[in-house]
């Protein structure tokens, strides 16, 4: 029995704009809802619904922002009269790696058929735009779909890495700042602030490098075999860059279309739209992030 | 509960997410997990409700302890937050656990609240980094995940179903509440009973950590473990940086989620109780989510009405410690276990209804723990 991915699909601020300036949430339920419709799924069918997006409308905390999403697509709002089916529905936070982890956790509940269908959405856009300090990954929401086929193979491994030495290369926080004509309060306001040093895009690439290797050497996997290599890192030329370092072609590397290259929780759904998957019998996910967490999954068809 | 026509267009029949008992998780490896250690980290600082409310900025008249029950709660000093909370739980869990860090192989941080270094909200990295690194748990799978109160309930449920294919062996959920600052900006606003934000003045800062492993054939350990998103109820409670000062502010219709809590959950308790073949009165201790002792009382009785039957004992800690979120059951159990109220083949049952709405369900033999903090009756 294998983890399959059914669907995935993406939404962007541009493309979904039902409001002036979509937030994370209708980026999210667009790119949810768009993932079951290209399944052939209805969201009464999901069982688990994880949120993996981090960078939230009003930077949310309470409640999870998957239960947001799960009542905005309408997945088994309450419980009914007589048994049926509901859905459990919680957030992750693994930086860049969120949407691979919540992967990982739907794939064991599939496994252990304590799930039959999940799905994993991440979204992140600027939560308050011109406030805002540093923030500069495109808005995108991103949803993969997943469920069990005894006939296929799938997801056949997961390794995980942290690399504590760099955290500081890549910080995100809310914090008070004063400000004489700041805020409701008149004094100040929380505003929050993404520092990425200089030097991130080099560990990061290092980082993901060493974890691909370890983590094929592991699985018995010639990196010439690799089809489709699905590589996010929320930095521009991360893919290209990775697969050079790796020996894979830039012909198996699942482009980030212009404008999306720095795409954050979301990007490898968004890589997941060049639609080579199918074709691909052997695809590898590298997702590197703030950390440095490095995630890598194999998928074979 | 009649099963017979509930079948699901995936073929469930269960309503909730469901693991071990009668036939949830069919294909899982049929080991069983148990606890083996739950730790704790309060803050030597309490604060009384009386000194609470008179710093309120206006005269609002509540009496709060007479109307919750919580008569004091532990606040953060000086470099405490929510990351030293979660690494002090997590460091006496491993104690009474007698293992190593390294001989974690998943590490999950589970807390609502996210500060590190005073009142800084981290986002990236996730706090699991950081604490992974200063445990030394160096094989361990790390990351955060976030569920309102139900937090490490929900971590819970993600390792046992781990522990129970044989996935890992063991593993720990964390969690650093630093909430005592809500109280502080909702004591800036709060005016009347009825105030959103009245739900605030009864936060409690702690850390609690719990540590799941792999129990030998034939041992007992966790028996039935339920989670369900009722999400038409999502909004009911809304927490986000505060626009009058440093922190948080949460605004809650804390009388709705109360009401639907009860009502929802009523189906999710028989779920529960029948997949694992018992009656609410073989539980010998129920430990509900801590929010007032009046909204455990009235809900525990509405149960034992519905159910027409009551467990042994309901747990309540909520008088001394507050209200401390995602820790709240685990700081419970921990204090029960060091008091040494637990018997050896006492079964307990966690209750989490949580802003989502969340209803979890974890029913356990308590077995070994009990020796585990110096107790054998």
């Amino acid at each position: 029995m294998g983890t399959i991915i059914e669907a995935s699909a993406t939404a962007t601020a541009t493309a979904h704009q039902r409001s002036m300036t979509p937030g994370a949430l209708e980026l999210a339920d667009a790119a949810a809802r768009a993932c079951l419709e290209r399944a052939n799924r209805t969201a009464e069918e999901l069982d688990l619904l994880i949120n993996a997006g981090i960078y939230h409308d009003k930077i949310l905390s309470e409640p999870a922002f998957a239960s947001l999403i799960q009542e905005d697509i309408g997945a088994n709002l309450g419980h009914p009269a007589v048994a049926g089916h509901g859905t459990f529905s919680f957030d992750v936070y693994n930086g860049a790696c969120g949407l691979l982890t919540g992967i990982h956790l739907v794939d064991g509940m599939l496994a252990s058929g304590t799930a039959e269908l999940g799905m994993v959405v991440a979204s992140d856009m600027d939560p308050e735009p011109g406030i805002s300090q540093g923030f500069r990954f495109p808005g995108v929401g991103g949803a993969v779909l997943l469920s069990a086929d005894d006939s296929r193979a799938g997801f056949t491994a997961f390794r995980f890495a942290t690399f504590p030495e760099f955290a500081e290369l890549f910080q995100s926080a809310v914090g008070w700042q004063e400000d004489a004509r700041g805020g409701l309060a008149g004094h100040g306001r929380n505003i929050l602030t993404v520092e990425i040093a200089e030097s991130y895009a080099a560990r990061v690439l290092e980082c993901a490098e060493a974890t691909a290797r370890e983590f094929t050497a592991a699985q018995v996997l010639d990196l010439g075999e690799v089809d489709l290599l699905v590589a996010t890192g929320s930095v521009p030329g991360f893919a290209d860059a990775l697969a050079r370092r790796l020996s894979v072609s830039g012909e198996r590397v699942a482009p980030l279309p212009d404008g999306l290259a720095s795409a954050h929780t979301a990007a490898p759904a968004v890589a997941l739209e060049s639609e080579r998957l199918a074709e691909a019998s052997t695809v590898l996910f590298v997702s590197a992030g703030a950390g440095i967490t490095v995630a890598a999954a194999l998928y074979r068809a | 509960m009649d099963k017979s026509g509930g079948r699901s267009v995936n073929g469930s029949e269960h309503w909730m997410a469901m693991e071990g008992g009668t036939d949830a998780s069919p294909r899982d490896g049929g080991y069983t997990s148990r606890f083996v250690g739950i730790g704790a980290s309060l803050p030597e600082r309490r604060l009384s409700s009386e000194e609470l409310m008179a710093s309120t900025k206006h005269q609002t008249g509540i009496d709060l302890e007479r109307l919750t029950g919580v008569r004091e709660r532990r606040i953060a000093g000086e470099g405490e937050d929510s990351y030293t909370l979660a690494l002090g739980a997590a460091r006496d869990a491993l104690a009474y656990a007698d293992c190593a860090a390294e001989d974690l192989d998943v590490l999950i941080v589970s807390g609502i609240s996210h500060y590190v270094g005073g009142l800084r909200w981290q986002l990236d990295p996730p706090l699991s980094v950081s604490l992974k690194e200063a445990l030394g748990a160096r094989r361990a799978i790390s990351f955060d995940i976030s569920n309102a109160c139900a937090g490490m309930v929900t971590g819970v449920f993600i390792l046992n179903d781990m522990i129970r294919q044989g996935r890992i062996r063991r593993g720990m959920v964390v969690s650093g509440e630093y909430i005592s600052q809500l109280g502080v900006n909702a004591a800036r606003e709060v005016r009347t009973v009825m105030d959103e934000q009245l739900a605030s003045l009864t936060l409690g800062d702690a850390g609690a950590a719990a540590i799941l492993e792999r129990a030998p054939e034939g041992a007992p350990g966790i028996e039935v473990a339920g989670f369900t998103t009722l999400a038409e109820h999502s909004r009911l409670c809304l927490a986000f940086p505060a626009k009058i000062g440093p922190g948080v502010s949460m605004y809650s219709d804390a009388r709705t989620i109360h009401d639907v809590g009860i009502e929802d959950t009523v189906p999710m308790l028989r779920e529960a109780l029948d997949q694992a073949g018992l009656e609410f009165d073989e539980i010998d201790y129920l430990i509900p989510h801590q929010t007032s002792t009046r909204a455990i009382k009235k809900g525990s009785e509405e149960f034992y009405a519905r159910m027409g039957h009551a467990p042994k004992h309901v747990v309540v800690t909520v008088n001394e410690f507050g209200n401390t979120s995602s820790t709240s059951h685990f700081v419970a159990m921990w204090k029960y276990l060091r008091e040494g109220r637990f018997a050896k083949d006492d079964r307990v049952m966690l209750l989490a209804i949580a802003s989502g709405l969340e209803v979890g369900i974890v029913i356990f033999k308590v077995d070994q723990l009990v020796e585990r903090y110096g107790h054998d009756h």
